[in-house]
């Protein structure tokens, strides 16, 4: 693919009702338009703003749980995230629900995506008697995190800076999280992974998500490995 | 685990309490359990019934969600 990096694509991935597309309407405004995933009935929204002079494109992605083959929308977000390669990820998450949005996070970071969260809903977190730490959590992760309340605006100048930064590379944080499923399964998971990073045709992917995902029995994974 | 008296989801009345032992069932349903939380050692309140019974509401680790009693029925319990 051509890459003149006159503009960095980031897509926007998310829970449903993490505000996903509330954060999207407060970063692009009314610079939009809509499209499908090719050969699915997927909508496909696109923004596009500028920033210190740099184009950003934003790409929403379908709202999911997580990043299984089960559901069609799925399989759109996790394609896209694999095939089309984007610059950044931008992960909403609601903080008023944090335990239950970081699932997909954690999936993102196996995945080897280059991530930025945006804690949205601060204010209701805050409402329901929740008091985040947002420096340690970005830690834990090793991924920028930036509170947000999408609703009223807040945090869109952060957001966009810390966008920029992930697009270029400069966040000074660097992905870490590695889940640690115990010895035994991490024994298997180490092998199947080795064996899968000597293998060129899989070059594209993140050798020990897709270990993760032949153990997890993902269907769409194993048919890979079946041809 | 012990087999005496298994209890599932959805034969709790509101205002009861659980924790979750077992999901029993595969698949996008039980993944789909899975992504939301449940997760064997959580604990799950019956909020409410539909007005027509089904579906049921639950709170799950801080959040409210709405489930079938026919995919309740695979979430075996503890009643607290």
């Amino acid at each position: 693919m051509n890459k003149n990096k006159q503009e960095y694509i980031v897509a926007v991935a998310g829970q449903p009702n993490s505000g996903k597309s509330t954060v999207f309407n407060m970063l692009t405004g009314a610079r939009q338009f809509v499209a499908n995933y090719p050969g699915v009935t997927v909508e496909k929204r696109i923004g596009i703003y500028s920033y210190q002079g740099q184009k950003i494109k934003l790409v929403d992605l379908p709202g999911t749980y997580s990043l299984t083959s089960y559901s069609l929308e799925e399989r759109v977000a996790r394609n896209f995230l694999i095939n089309e390669n984007p610059d950044l990820v931008l992960n909403i998450a609601d903080a008023s629900n944090l335990e239950r949005h970081l699932v997909l996070t954690v999936q993102l970071l196996e995945m080897g995506m280059p991530l930025v969260v945006a804690l949205n809903m601060m204010d209701i977190s805050k409402g329901r008697g929740f008091e985040i730490d947002e420096e340690s959590l970005a830690k834990e992760l090793g991924v920028p995190v930036v509170p947000t309340i999408a609703q009223k605006g807040r945090g869109k100048e952060e957001l966009r800076q810390a966008i920029l930064k992930g697009c270029l590379g400069k966040d000074k944080y660097k992905n870490s999280l590695v889940v640690d499923y115990g010895q035994k399964i991490e024994q298997i998971l180490d092998e199947l992974t080795q064996n899968i990073a000597n293998d060129n045709r899989y070059s594209n992917y993140n050798p020990r998500w897709l270990a993760i995902k032949l153990l997890a029995g993902d269907t769409e994974v194993r048919s890979m490995f079946h041809q | 685990m012990s087999k005496n008296k298994a209890f599932y989801l959805n034969q709790l009345k509101p205002g009861q309490k659980c924790k979750l032992v077992d999901v029993n069932i595969g698949g996008a349903t039980g993944q789909r359990l899975t992504d939301m939380g449940f997760i064997p050692g959580v604990e799950i309140e019956v909020l409410r019934n539909a007005p027509l019974v089904d579906p049921v509401e639950l709170k799950i680790r801080g959040y409210n969600v709405s489930i079938r009693h026919s995919d309740a029925k695979y979430i075996e319990v503890n009643i607290l």
